[in-house]
């Protein structure tokens, strides 16, 4: 299990009590109620089950509209990024090579439509989204406080710089595997990552700080 | 000719407005905007010019269902249309939608247009879609091109059916084409799958 | 899911960056609307796909009546357009749960025809073609294109996966 395979798992919002697992195969049921593996998902979409990509869809919401709010910087963006992602993988979906990464290949798909809809964005600004799991209502200010900032900073980063810091330490993506998605040689996906952090430091230490 | 002309009439007035007007809704739905703008245009020209468009949707289609990069979609339904351009050229007008895709896989497994006018001239008022497919096949699965010609050359002049054609192949296949269960090809490896959408 | 236990994601050196991520690494849940919204997208494709196929009968219909009235004050009779010939595809596939086939006469749409099981190991699908020249190629389990050992190769491959050829006259 890779770190991004991980981090691709039903959200713990969903099932909190259950470790992080793989984003195959026995996925706990999530939102979704199924057990079966993305596998077998995939061949029952393709024989015509729609309720089976459903099943599909319900997996992999959360984790993949994570990475595209963050990247796009409003949920309406996120959405459409998403619902997107969706359509072109149900038609495209007999050519996901190996179904039992269904997940992964998706990722790649959502990665690609936030880059096409970041092009052709109505620039507006970042939209904080509260997280699912504040423990009290004395954190939210807090919380709504820190996390604009850190929307407004991620909003001053360059989008591949944006990109690859969320591959890296979001989605948890070794440094190759940020290359082979992204078309970028790995030497540049490392400049971009660190970049993107030098600049995110800048910007969020005082914050921090103070 | 006049019962052609009143069946395009006919045609024209119940199915034309759906299809000259709009977009293919099948290329919008499943294709990156860059490549569906690029087969639409494609499809919007064969419709102008005369050729059949259906081919293009469709190749455009299988692109997208066997995981091609819009770059390859846009460049083999590009390379399609010259096919089709070269087919219409061969046949001529009158020549079907049917006709012309066929005789454009015949230009594409190597076939001039002039053998395909010689063909049309020995099979004068009958269709050539299956002569013309049966010409291709058996030029692509290596059927030395003068004696694949002939084959079929012979058979247009003698009047035959279209089931002789397709006889003709038949006999041409090789064992293995012909054989039971197993007998399918592996799966040839296929490109990595770019997803829709990748700039 | 911030550091959850086998948690195996990098985490920066600086402290800052690590609290930045940790933000960026809590959930938020989204609107299963979205789901919805891509099924009812999705729908409308598969029912566009099959209006499609069937629009070029009804069509073809509607313009063979139009055409009788049009052909009235020319002809007596008009013949009929060219007809659908039935066409038995099948694939012996005896490991496999699931067999599809795409091709040029169901817009490479892989939930369109999925072929029936009809004997130990058999697969197998009954449609109606126009004569014409198709390619396809059969999906089995989701995961393998496989051509159709009864017809030849298609000649153009142009995305590298196996595929055949079918004429029907």
């Amino acid at each position: 299990m890779t770190p991004r395979e991980a981090a691709l798992s039903p959200s713990p919002a969903e099932s909190p009590a259950r470790p992080v697992r793989l984003s195959q195969g026995d996925a706990g049921g999530g939102l979704s109620g199924t057990t079966e593996s993305d596998a077998v998902l995939v061949a029952r979409t393709l024989a015509g089950d729609l309720a089976a990509f459903a099943g599909l869809m319900a997996r992999y919401r959360n984790g993949l509209g994570l990475y595209a709010l963050h990247m796009l910087g409003n949920r309406e963006d996120a959405e459409e990024a998403l619902q997107d992602a969706f359509v072109r993988a149900y038609w495209a979906l007999a050519s996901c090579r190996d179904p039992q990464r269904f997940g992964a290949w998706l990722f790649r798909i959502v990665v690609n439509r936030c880059r096409t809809l970041q092009r052709r964005l109505r620039r507006h600004d970042r939209v904080v989204v509260l997280p699912d799991d504040l423990p009290t209502r004395g954190d939210v200010s807090e919380t709504l406080g820190w996390r604009e900032e850190i929307g407004r900073a991620l909003d001053r980063l360059r989008p591949q710089y944006r990109e690859a810091f969320l591959l890296r330490y979001v989605e948890g993506m070794e440094y190759e595997e940020i290359a082979r998605l992204t078309g970028a040689k790995e030497p540049a996906v490392r400049m971009r990552v660190k970049r993107a952090s030098q600049k995110l430091r800048e910007l969020l230490h005082d914050v921090h700080a103070g | 000719m006049r019962l052609r002309l009143s069946l395009a009439l006919a045609a024209l007035l119940l199915i034309g407005p759906a299809r000259l007007a709009g977009q293919d809704r099948r290329v919008a739905d499943r294709l990156d905007p860059i490549t569906a703008g690029e087969v639409q245009r494609l499809v919007d020209s064969a419709r102008v010019v005369g050729l059949p468009t259906e081919p293009l949707v469709q190749k455009a289609l299988e692109g997208n269902t066997l995981g091609a990069s819009g770059d390859r979609i846009r460049a083999v339904v590009a390379a399609l249309y010259g096919q089709l351009s070269r087919a219409r050229a061969a046949l001529g007008g009158q020549a079907s939608d049917a006709e012309v895709t066929a005789a454009a896989a015949a230009i594409r497994a190597g076939v001039p247009a002039d053998t395909l006018q010689r063909l049309r001239a020995l099979r004068s008022g009958r269709s050539l879609v299956v002569p013309i497919s049966v010409l291709a096949d058996l030029v692509a699965e290596g059927t030395p091109p003068d004696r694949a010609y002939q084959s079929v050359f012979d058979l247009a002049r003698d009047g035959r059916s279209d089931d002789d054609f397709l006889a003709l192949r038949r006999r041409s296949q090789v064992p293995s084409q012909r054989a039971g269960p197993d007998a399918g090809e592996p799966p040839a490896p296929r490109p990595a799958p770019d997803p829709p959408g990748k700039p | 899911m911030t550091f959850m236990p086998g948690d195996r994601r990098p985490q920066p050196d600086d402290p800052t960056l690590r609290r930045v991520v940790a933000e960026l690494r809590r959930p938020v849940a989204f609107d299963p609307a979205i789901d919805a919204g891509a099924l009812r997208v999705i729908g409308a494709g598969r029912r566009r796909a099959t209006w499609a196929r069937s629009r070029r009968w009804l069509g073809l219909a509607a313009a063979l009546a139009a055409s009788v009235v049009i052909a009235v004050g020319v002809y007596r009779t008009a013949p009929a357009g060219p007809r659908s010939r039935p066409v038995l595809l099948r694939l012996v596939a005896p490991a496999s749960s699931a067999v599809v086939v795409v091709g040029d006469f169901n817009d490479w749409n892989p939930a369109a025809n999925p072929l029936e099981q009809t004997g130990a190991g058999e697969w197998t699908i009954r449609l109606e073609l126009r004569p014409g020249r198709y390619r396809y190629t059969f999906l089995v389990d989701g995961r393998e294109w496989k051509s159709d050992p009864a017809e030849p190769p298609a000649p153009d491959d142009d995305y590298g996966a196996p595929l055949s050829v079918l004429t029907v006259s």
